[in-house]
């Protein structure tokens, strides 16, 4: 992939606290205008993976080129970190917050300003510009602290959970927001346990375990690499051709249609042919993807 | 630089902005004023003449006494307790209570009373009669033998809570039967006044260079500047603190730390803490300048000024250097504490240790006051952590040498360096750390790891 289009590129990264090695050996890329989806359970380590990326800290070994430059300081200036704990000043009024982070990210105070009305207005919070931060409810200070990350017009965007504490309705409103920045041609990297929702935004993504990578790629491969293994079937009779544990591994029940998990090296055609055989009267037979819910909890669970 | 400044403004702002610096910074004169001011005015005010009676059948003390509590002479009196007070800070409460009734002016209104040839019983009858019809308020009995040493003068009063005009009557008394003893024993009143007049212990002490200083008013001086440091400092080391615990409560730090530099950050709320600590140090320096110079004006005594120790110009650099100095060690101090905790609660308590050593640093300016030039003063004010405290109150007291100065500030200069080295590791780490309250060794973990 040439370098022009990766916008980070994590090589080989390693950080250690103490014995405890939080992210081992660890290489992925992130494409510019791509969304990437960062997965892993609690404790997989992306948290430090994306503090390394941030520039909080330092990789012990490896490297990190963002915007084909390795890590310096300035780079900062052009990421937007929106850390999984939010934090506010809880005195301080929203204006005076937005533009210390505005001030933060080296942006002109008259700047700042414009960009922090179209952005309350943006996100209907204008009539909070001057309210303090306990006045406001867990969502607006959410969008607030978003607001934060964005009133420098990063090129990379860092979101940590973005959706937690959001109800439903704000949640779709984030993702439209998110879209808007996805057409500007900027990167978002994104993690999050939604896996729903990382399927449904994310172009690429990344599964990290033990400070290991455990699958990647654009979610498209990562899915074909797993293979079509699930089927789901509606029929009546035949269920002789279910018994066959050369073909099938697992059978679950649905209310409507089960669900057929193939046994390894199975061909979808031979269950199908031997369904028929048997005298089933099929009115859905489709092969499924995996979901990403489906790869996450078989990769995480297995290594459990 | 441009995300420093922010740091600076921002931190600045955040202290100043709030209302209790509003209220701190004025309440401290405003106290200053309201202590030196609201005596002086109750002092002042009269209260209703007390309506008195003496008998005094052998007419010797009574032409005395009136004369005594005469409207001049009670003036007189009262300019004489106005003098010591301002000076002597150490005499007890209930000595200066005395002292502050006898500025306060009460006038005596003499009523006639014919008490020729009734018994003494029949007198005190009536004039209790006539106190109870709230004719009079008070009388007073001369007994026929007044100027004997066993005589015994009666003095009853309705308002018998009124220290401030019994003790007028016996003062003026007293001075009615010395006056006549005096007379009596054929002594010349102005001469034996002359003779025994007390002697005016004027303490000064001499400088290594000769200079007269007046110390009553130089360990005022000094007690003053000690303790304006000591408190200031204690102040803002707890305002980093607080400042800092925030940030990691409420993981703002990892914002801050996406767009800047830990020691832009931490340095940024140092400096910005301590320029809304120089803020209020100078409102308070400026207002305690004004309420000295309304006191002078007040008592009229112009001499008050000149007890004043001089502070030169050099001096007020000094004390603004040692200032800052203390400021960055203790502020660093706190800062390291600040982020090694998780809330301001366990701040609090872990902050014990710095406010002793603040406090210890203030008593040993006491050493200093007492003997400026001893080997223990020597030591104590050029130690680290000591330094900021007593070093400003031993150059007010006695400037010492210029590179004793010198070596106390650039050993103090040595100790920040070091501190805020530390303190900068600390943070790094400490802020990004969350669960429970860091351990000596988990902190020293730290600093090897950043």
């Amino acid at each position: 992939m040439p370098e022009a289009e990766v916008t980070l590129r994590v090589e080989s990264a390693t950080k250690r606290f103490g014995e405890f090695a939080a992210v081992e050996d660890l290489s992925f890329d992130v494409r510019a205008g791509r969304v990437f989806g960062f997965l892993g359970p609690n404790g997989a380590g992306k948290t430090t993976t994306i503090r390394m990326i941030v520039g909080i800290t330092a990789p012990d070994e490896g490297a990190i080129r963002l915007f084909g430059e390795s890590g310096t300081q300035h780079l900062q200036d052009r990421i937007g970190y929106l850390p999984e704990e939010r934090g506010l000043y809880r005195k301080m009024k929203i204006v005076d917050q937005l533009r210390y982070f505005a001030a933060l990210k080296d942006v002109p105070r008259a700047e700042a300003d414009k960009r922090i009305d179209f952005w309350l207005g943006r996100m209907g919070l204008a009539d909070w510009k001057l309210k303090r931060t306990t006045d406001l409810s867990k969502g607006m200070q959410q969008k607030v602290q978003f607001i934060s990350t964005v009133l420098h017009d990063p090129d990379l965007l860092i979101l940590d959970e973005p959706f937690s504490g959001l109800d439903p309705v704000n949640v779709e409103f984030m993702i439209d927001v998110l879209a808007e920045f996805r057409t500007k041609e900027k990167t978002i990297i994104f993690s999050t346990h939604l896996m729903e929702t990382a399927e449904r935004l994310c172009s690429d993504i990344l599964l990290i375990n033990k400070g290991k990578k455990v699958i990647g790629g654009s979610l498209r491969q990562v899915k074909e690499a797993y293979g079509k293994n699930t089927i789901a079937l509606r029929s009546e009779g035949g269920d002789a051709a279910l018994m066959d544990t050369a073909l099938v591994s697992e059978v679950v029940e649905h209310s409507d249609e089960r669900e057929i998990h193939l046994a390894d090296g199975a061909d979808a055609q031979v269950l199908l042919k031997r369904l028929i055989e048997a005298g089933a009267v099929i009115s859905k037979f489709e092969q499924v993807e995996p979901s990403l819910n489906d790869i996450f909890v078989q990769q995480i669970g297995g290594a459990k | 630089m441009r995300k420093f400044l922010a740091v600076v403004r921002h931190e600045y702002r955040k202290v100043v902005m709030k209302w209790t610096f509003l209220l701190g910074t004025l309440l401290f004169p405003v106290l200053g004023l309201g202590f030196a001011v609201i005596p002086a005015f109750i002092f002042s005010l009269k209260g209703e003449p007390t309506r008195m009676v003496v008998v005094d059948r052998s007419g010797k003390i009574a032409p005395r006494l009136m004369a005594n509590l005469s409207a001049e002479s009670v003036q007189a009196r009262m300019r004489e307790a106005a003098q010591p007070a301002m000076k002597d800070i150490s005499s007890t409460q209930d000595e200066r209570m005395r002292r502050g009734a006898k500025q306060m002016s009460s006038s005596v209104l003499f009523v006639e009373y014919a008490a020729g040839g009734k018994s003494r019983e029949q007198i005190r009858a009536e004039l209790n009669l006539m106190a109870a019809d709230n004719d009079i308020d008070a009388y007073l009995i001369v007994p026929d033998n007044a100027a004997d040493p066993d005589a015994r003068y009666e003095f009853l009063s309705r308002k018998a809570g009124d220290f401030v005009v019994s003790d007028m009557v016996k003062d003026a008394l007293n001075e009615a039967v010395h006056s006549e003893r005096l007379a009596e024993a054929n002594i010349d009143e102005t001469q034996l006044k002359a003779i025994s007049q007390e002697v005016d212990l004027d303490t000064k002490s001499i400088t290594q260079r000769g200079e007269e200083k007046d110390s009553e008013s130089l360990f005022i001086a000094s007690l003053v500047i000690g303790m304006m440091i000591y408190i200031t400092l204690t102040i803002y080391g707890q305002v980093i603190m607080g400042a800092v615990v925030e940030e990691k409560e409420t993981r703002i730090a990892e914002i801050l730390f996406s767009s800047a530099k830990p020691m832009e950050l931490m340095f940024g709320k140092l400096v910005g803490v301590g320029l809304a600590g120089l803020t209020q140090l100078g409102i308070w320096v400026i207002s305690l300048t004004a309420i000295v110079g309304f006191l002078s004006v007040q008592s009229g005594t112009a001499e008050m000024l000149s007890g004043i120790p001089r502070v030169s110009p050099l001096m007020v650099v000094y004390f603004l250097l040692f200032f800052l100095v203390g400021y960055f060690i203790y502020a660093s101090i706190f800062a390291l504490i600040g982020a090694s905790v998780t809330t301001p609660q366990e701040g609090g308590q872990l902050a014990f240790p710095a406010i002793m050593l603040l406090l210890v640093g203030f008593y040993f300016s006491f050493v200093v006051i007492r003997d400026p030039n001893s080997s223990m003063s020597f030591w104590v004010s050029i130690a680290p952590f000591f330094a900021p405290i007593t070093m400003p109150v031993r150059i007010l007291a006695e400037t010492p040498p210029f590179w004793q100065i010198l070596l106390a500030l650039g050993l103090n200069l040595m100790a920040i360096c070091g501190l805020v080295w530390l303190a900068a590791r600390v943070y790094r780490v400490g802020m990004l750390m969350y669960g429970k309250r860091a351990t000596i060794p988990e902190i020293l973990r730290w600093v090897r790891q950043a």
